[in-house]
């Protein structure tokens, strides 16, 4: 108990604490389910220097006769609250844990530690609802949410895992049909709750300076990824929604801390990419990329998170400026290296059945991450390159207006185009199985295709069987 | 088993203030202030036998008593009432019961309908309407009557749910209701029809035990399980329940197998979709409140979906589809292939990309090697590459019911297409070409003559405004030629209206 309290006079008396130390982060590590690295026993020694019915008690003396800590009545309340319902959780926690250490998973009991945690959550509340508890505590919040995420997953997964076995009540069959309770309950709870918290940062009317408004992009950023987990993405739109239409008087988003920013410009990126906003969604995660490229981030997170913005940007590259990732970039990082080598060398040797492979191969991972329908379109540009390379291999001929110069052909004949389009392995055939016989209405779509999506300029000049391409830039963007 | 009954509990409000605070009829014994002279002179009026009413029960009567004393002490109107001369408990249970038997009398029918959950085939039509608003006309007719205060037998047993719709019940008759339910329920496996339908006589309407009383059961001792029915008429309309189904209301098994055969057969014959619709509904009612799931759950749900499709209702065939996927994850056989492929279709009808990729994640390899689910998916990679050529062979070529939601969005498929087309061709193509490129093949029926595509093809591009781009080149039995050169930004527009909006129906 000492410890916890020791930190939490050291908060409200910032002058002693060592310099770089913000003093609502060292109050948020006092209600952190996570003992700090200096004192793992942490919460056994809460547990045994008190119990249930001297908590009281202690807690008095700790919060409202403790020379250290100068706390008005009502704040002094509020933290009695806060702790009381905390040495309550910290019970459900270290059983729960213990139970899991020995072994014994099916013992432990994830959602009474859910349930524990938010009442602690809910005194936390209490206190910013009253206005007790001051802007630069708001650290708190972001434990209380982080860790309101963390354990309704586990206790989720544990209801899962006894429903699977038969244990729970209901069994497999009940869950679907004719009650549609989801398998998520306690995580679907804790999106409320983190909504709550939301809400309560976003009506804050105090000025700027001791706002809970700086808790709003680190709240945001919990939801996307509670919605995410969810498969409620959609709802990821109200928080932005709601964040722009109180843009005018919040704080620049450039004034908060970078890990919100990086965060913040990710989700957003990945929702317009899902909505196929790509332009919007290169902007957003060139900018998060940027951010976590800059210097003084570091450690492990930072790679794991520019490798979860590319996967997302390479996509989103691929579409709007037809730019694959180089090999250098790729060699950085095994995993996305084994997602798209195979794509992004098939596209680049213009081989369609090698395309088509790489997709049907990449499927689960690629839906899993959402992005297998907007690699699908690589296969654009993948005809793009074909129909380029019947073009170049056409040649030059004389110019008509004479003059010995040279020119290319313009003038291709369709059939040049679906040979190459069946070398490439482009299932072009005419459903006879014959081989040499090509569907010409088909080759015909897949150019007209190229033409009205602006790869190609030109025109089909059917009933003559050729393709007339512009002589200037037929293949804009690629130097012929 | 603790599952979520299946039907809607209505919660139904009283009085039109705010309920009474809870401590208000749970702490009566602990008293904040002492109590007046007056109070206690009344408490003793109120026992003495001189004053006591046959009809009310002492134990209501006492309740009452302290909720009475204990309302006026919320209220702070305890020294303000002249406790001497103030009604009696027992005076005003007997007026709200007795205002409550009239009430009855006038709208017994009505009332016998809804705490039934049932609507005769021969019924009122105007009780739908009471169904949606949810709220039955006894329990308006309460708010008004009670506004001076709430019955105990109302409030005593925290009946927030059903037995709130029922008013005017003493204990003892409240029990005597309770046990025979009890001894029905228990018994209604093995009692005759006949027997069931005697007693119904004898407890009828009009007599002191009307059965607007059925069901005062609380809802705690609701039995959450599945209902067993006993009803055993083939037909029944569809009515959505707002409390528990009566058993004898409800068809068992056997009986909903021949109400099934009897509404396909009927559909054949007549084609009557509110018919059939209506009767689905109570078969799919009936099945969900005995907790039915089998293989004959899955055909009622298919047999609907099915017809729901051909006739352009898509509320109703998405909530079967709903249902389908649960039930066949349990494998209870049907036609997964067959919904799988209607599935994807929808998702691309209603450009849903996060339904398509939801879609694809479920699919496994094995799902992917059925013929229906195949075409699906090679309907959305060659709508997804913007291949039309392909699209338009596919959809000719569509199983089972697929015509019917490729229908739905084929028209606009033509557009985008012809958008394609027109600025990929110049200066123009042959309107046979475009005939069979998008794949008008002529109205039913019209199979045998050949210019039935060429019209239907014609009305196409008349219809968007394109008929001064259509022109016969040579004379007088040329070639019907298309000026696509001139049409390209005209199909771009109606392309972009026609994807931009797509109603969605009843979708979860």
């Amino acid at each position: 108990m000492d410890s916890i309290f020791r930190d939490f006079a050291a908060a409200h008396n910032p002058a002693t604490l060592p310099i770089g130390k913000a003093p609502g982060y060292v109050l948020a590590s006092t209600i952190c389910p996570e003992p700090p690295a200096d004192e793992p026993a942490r919460f056994y020694n809460f547990l045994r220097s008190t119990n249930a019915h001297s908590i009281t008690t202690d807690l008095k003396y700790k919060l409202q006769y403790n020379p250290d800590v100068q706390l008005s009545k009502q704040e002094a309340a509020a933290w009695m609250e806060v702790f009381t319902t905390f040495y309550r959780f910290v019970g459900f926690l270290v059983a729960a844990e213990e139970a899991q250490n020995a072994g014994q998973a099916r013992e432990a009991d994830w959602s009474g530690v859910y349930d524990s945690w938010k009442d602690v959550v809910n005194a936390l509340y209490k206190g910013y609802q009253s206005t007790v508890l001051a802007a630069w505590t708001i650290p708190c919040l972001y434990v209380a949410g982080k860790y309101l995420r963390v354990f309704a997953i586990k206790a989720d997964e544990k209801t899962a895992s006894q429903r699977d076995s038969g244990m729970a009540f209901g069994g497999i069959q009940e869950e679907d049909a004719f009650n549609p309770d989801s398998k998520n309950e306690k995580l679907e709870d804790a999106a409320r709750q983190i909504n709550r918290i939301f809400g309560l940062c976003i009506s804050d009317r105090n000025p700027l300076d001791e706002s809970r408004k700086w808790a709003l992009y680190y709240t945001a950023n919990l939801l996307f990824k509670t919605y995410f987990k969810l498969n409620s993405i959609s709802l990821s739109k109200n928080i932005i929604r709601s964040i722009r239409a109180s843009a005018h008087d919040m704080p620049a988003l450039a004034a908060f801390p970078k890990a919100h920013r990086v965060t913040f410009y990710y989700y957003t990126g990945v929702l317009h990419f899902l909505e196929e906003d790509y332009a919007t969604a290169e902007e957003n995660l060139t900018t998060a990329y940027d951010l976590c490229l800059s210097p003084n981030v570091g450690g492990g997170a930072t790679r794991k998170n520019l490798e979860l913005i590319l996967t997302y940007l390479i996509p989103t590259k691929l579409l709007t400026s037809h730019r694959l990732p180089s090999p250098a970039l790729l060699a950085q990082y095994p995993r996305l290296a084994s997602l798209f080598q195979p794509l992004t060398h098939s596209i680049r040797t213009a081989n369609l059945a090698a395309f088509n492979a790489a997709l049907e191969a990449g499927e689960p991972e690629f839906v899993k991450r959402r992005i297998y329908l907007t690699l699908e379109r690589g296969r654009d540009i993948i005809l793009r390159n074909i129909f380029r390379k019947v073009y170049i291999a056409g040649g030059f001929e004389e110019a008509k207006d004479g003059g010995g110069q040279t020119v290319r052909r313009t003038r291709v004949p369709v059939k040049e185009f679906a040979a190459a389009l069946m070398l490439a392995g482009a299932e072009v055939g005419d459903g006879s199985g014959e081989v040499g016989v090509w569907d010409g209405d088909e080759v015909e779509c897949l150019i007209a295709n190229a033409i009205y999506k602006n790869l190609m300029k030109g025109y089909i000049a059917r009933e003559r069987g050729i393709i007339v391409l512009s002589k200037a830039g037929a293949f804009p963007g690629t130097g012929v | 088993m603790n599952s979520a009954p299946s039907y809607t509990a209505v919660p139904v409000r009283h009085t039109l203030s705010r309920p009474p605070a809870p401590q208000a009829s749970s702490s009566p014994e602990k008293p904040k202030e002492p109590f007046g002279a007056g109070v206690r002179a009344y408490v003793q009026r109120a026992f003495e036998s001189g004053n006591q009413i046959d009809s009310v029960d002492p134990k209501i009567m006492q309740a009452r008593l302290k909720s009475i004393i204990s309302e006026a002490a919320e209220a702070g109107t305890m020294n303000t009432i002249d406790w001497y001369t103030y009604d009696l408990p027992q005076d005003f249970i007997k007026r709200e019961m007795d205002e409550a038997m009239r009430n009855r009398a006038q709208n017994g029918p009505m009332t016998n309908m809804n705490t039934y959950g049932l609507l005769s085939s021969d019924g009122l039509s105007s009780l739908p309407s009471h169904a949606r608003k949810r709220k039955s006309p006894e329990a308006d007719l309460n708010g008004s009557e009670q506004q001076d205060g709430t019955p105990p037998w109302k409030k005593k047993t925290g009946m927030n749910g059903l037995g709130d719709r029922i008013t005017g019940l003493s204990k003892t008759q409240e029990r005597k209701q309770q046990k025979k339910n009890n001894t029905m329920q228990a018994h209604s496996m093995d009692v005759d029809p006949d027997v069931l339908e005697k007693r119904r006589q004898r407890f009828g309407r009009g007599t002191p035990e009307p059965s607007i009383y059925v069901n005062p059961r609380d809802d705690s001792s609701l039995p959450t399980g599945p209902v067993v029915g006993t009803c055993q008429t083939l037909e029944k309309n569809y009515f959505r329940l707002t409390a528990p189904p009566a058993p004898h209301t409800v068809r068992p098994l056997p009986i909903l197998e021949k109400a099934l055969d009897l509404v396909r057969k009927k559909w054949k014959k007549e084609h009557n979709y509110s018919y059939a619709c209506d009767q689905l509904k109570s078969l799919r009612q009936d099945l969900t409140v005995q907790h039915i799931k089998s293989s004959f759950t899955v055909k009622v749900y298919e047999l609907h979906a099915r017809i729901a499709l051909e006739m352009g209702d898509l509320g109703e065939y998405n909530q079967c589809q709903t249902q389908l996927r649960a039930l066949y994850k349990s494998n209870m056989g049907g036609n997964p292939e067959e919904f799988v492929a209607y599935r994807i279709l929808y998702f691309i009808y209603t450009s849903n990309r996060t339904g398509v990729n939801d879609v694809l994640a479920d699919l496994t390899t094995a799902d992917k090697q059925k013929p229906a689910v195949q075409h699906a998916l090679q309907v959305r990679s060659a709508l997804a590459s913007g291949n039309y050529h392909k699209f338009f062979r596919l959809y000719d070529d569509a199983p089972f019911m697929g015509p019917y939601l490729l229908d739905m969005f084929v028209q606009r498929e033509r557009l985008a297409a012809m958008a394609a087309i027109c600025k990929a061709y110049k200066p123009d193509v042959g309107l046979a070409f475009l005939t069979q490129e998008l794949a008008f093949h002529g109205e039913e029926g019209s199979e045998d003559d050949p210019e039935a595509g060429l019209r239907q093809c014609v009305d196409f591009l008349c219809q968007h405004k394109a008929e001064h781009l259509i022109e016969q080149k040579g004379g007088e039995g040329g070639e019907v030629r298309v000026l696509t050169g001139k049409a390209s930004l005209m199909f771009e527009n109606a392309r972009a209206a026609a994807f931009r909006s797509v109603d969605i129906k009843g979708q979860i």
